[in-house]
């Protein structure tokens, strides 16, 4: 029955003016990457982040997704990583504390794929980055699930003696899973 | 021989003797060194080489374990009651040591949620679900204690050695050399059958 209102909800979207406006659920979602070190992966997540996401997958002309990320409160679960990541060779905490990401344009590849194109700041450094989007209506909330894949070197992380890729490989997947309430 | 004899070790023997002997010297001399150093790339790359030595050690010693059950070793050498009770307890202490060692090392290195790779060639599993910071710190305590209890009872085994050598001229250390097939101790009287 729920879901029957919501799928009615949905129907009506269409009509408002601009995408819509979601709660980001902070205990629901979570902001983790996969890196490789010493030809192993690992995960990693970052505890704090504030998203901000105007959405309608009827709309995406008017989708934004504005994401603040507290670098610092980072998380690979191995206490001498977590201590030496905010540091200067890596993330730099103390000059760059946050990464900053907005979206420019939203548009979907030939396959249905919505795709985001946007802007990350991070470590002072921005470049373009584009996030595959997967958006699931449930019940009166929604889930959104981004994915990419960044080049940390691109970053400046791990630059210098650690810029070596045989220990710390230069490709992150990074994965965002968002719990959308209304 | 590769196979012990009723007065000599073996060369395979031997060979895990002194094997081993020289990689936990290296081990020591790599770990007192290794926690040195500042967190750069070649600490990471020397941590990483202490790893792969240590896991070889753990396998050469399991080896050497089925080697040593599955067959008679020499018959000891004539000396004082007491004397052969310190050997046994010593030589026990040593096999139990050397493979408790690196064994630890891996429990820590499981517990603190670091890869663990052999020489860069494949991947050795974690004894652990992640990161256990209890475990963690037993584990690296661990390690500790039983590296200087290593010393300790090594220290015994080299001077016990050089004393049967030397002073007793039997032929404890003779026995355990490869080269010395054809040179004997000085002459001791033995019990005739």
């Amino acid at each position: 029955m729920k879901m029957r209102i919501g799928c009615a909800l949905l129907l009506l979207m269409p009509l408002a003016a601009h995408a819509r406006a979601w709660k980001v659920d902070a205990a629901h979602s979570a902001l983790t990457f996969t890196g490789t070190y010493q030809g192993e992966s690992f995960e990693g997540r970052f505890k704090r982040f504030d998203a901000k996401v105007n959405y309608d997958p009827g709309d995406l002309a008017h989708a934004k997704f504005d994401v603040m990320v507290d670098i610092a409160s980072v998380d690979t679960a191995n206490t001498e990583r977590d201590q030496a990541l905010p540091g200067k060779a890596f993330f730099d905490t103390a000059q760059f504390p946050r990464a900053h990401f907005v979206t420019t344009r939203f548009r979907k590849a030939t396959n249905g794929q919505v795709l985001a194109d946007g802007t990350l700041s991070l470590r002072g450094t921005s470049k373009p980055v584009t996030l595959a989007v997967k958006f699931a209506q449930a019940g009166p909330g929604a889930t959104l699930e981004v994915d990419t894949t960044l080049k940390r070197l691109d970053f400046g992380i791990g630059s210098g003696d650690w810029s070596d890729t045989s220990m710390i490989g230069n490709g992150v997947t990074v994965h965002g899973h968002l719990a959308l309430q209304p | 021989m590769l196979r012990n004899t009723e007065t000599r070790w073996g060369s395979v023997a031997q060979a895990f003797h002194w094997l081993i002997a020289a990689l936990v010297v290296a081990q020591g001399a790599i770990g007192l060194t290794m926690v040195e150093l500042g967190t750069t790339p070649t600490k990471v790359k020397v941590f990483a080489l202490h790893k792969s030595i240590g896991l070889t050690v753990l396998a050469l010693v399991l080896l050497r374990l089925a080697w040593r059950l599955a067959q008679r070793a020499p018959r000891e050498v004539p000396m004082p009651r007491w004397q052969l009770a310190a050997a046994r307890t010593s030589h026990f202490l040593l096999y139990v040591l050397i493979l408790a060692l690196p064994f630890s090392g891996w429990l820590f290195n499981s517990a603190a949620n670091f890869p663990l790779e052999w020489f860069g060639m494949f991947h050795v599993p974690s004894l652990t679900r992640g990161l256990d910071p209890v475990l963690k710190a037993f584990a690296l305590r661990a390690h500790v204690v039983l590296f200087w209890v290593l010393v300790a009872v090594v220290a015994v085994h080299v001077f016990a050695a050089l004393w049967h050598h030397f002073r007793q001229r039997d032929e404890v250390l003779l026995r355990m050399l490869p080269m010395s097939g054809k040179r004997r101790a000085l002459p001791r009287q033995r019990a005739l059958p």
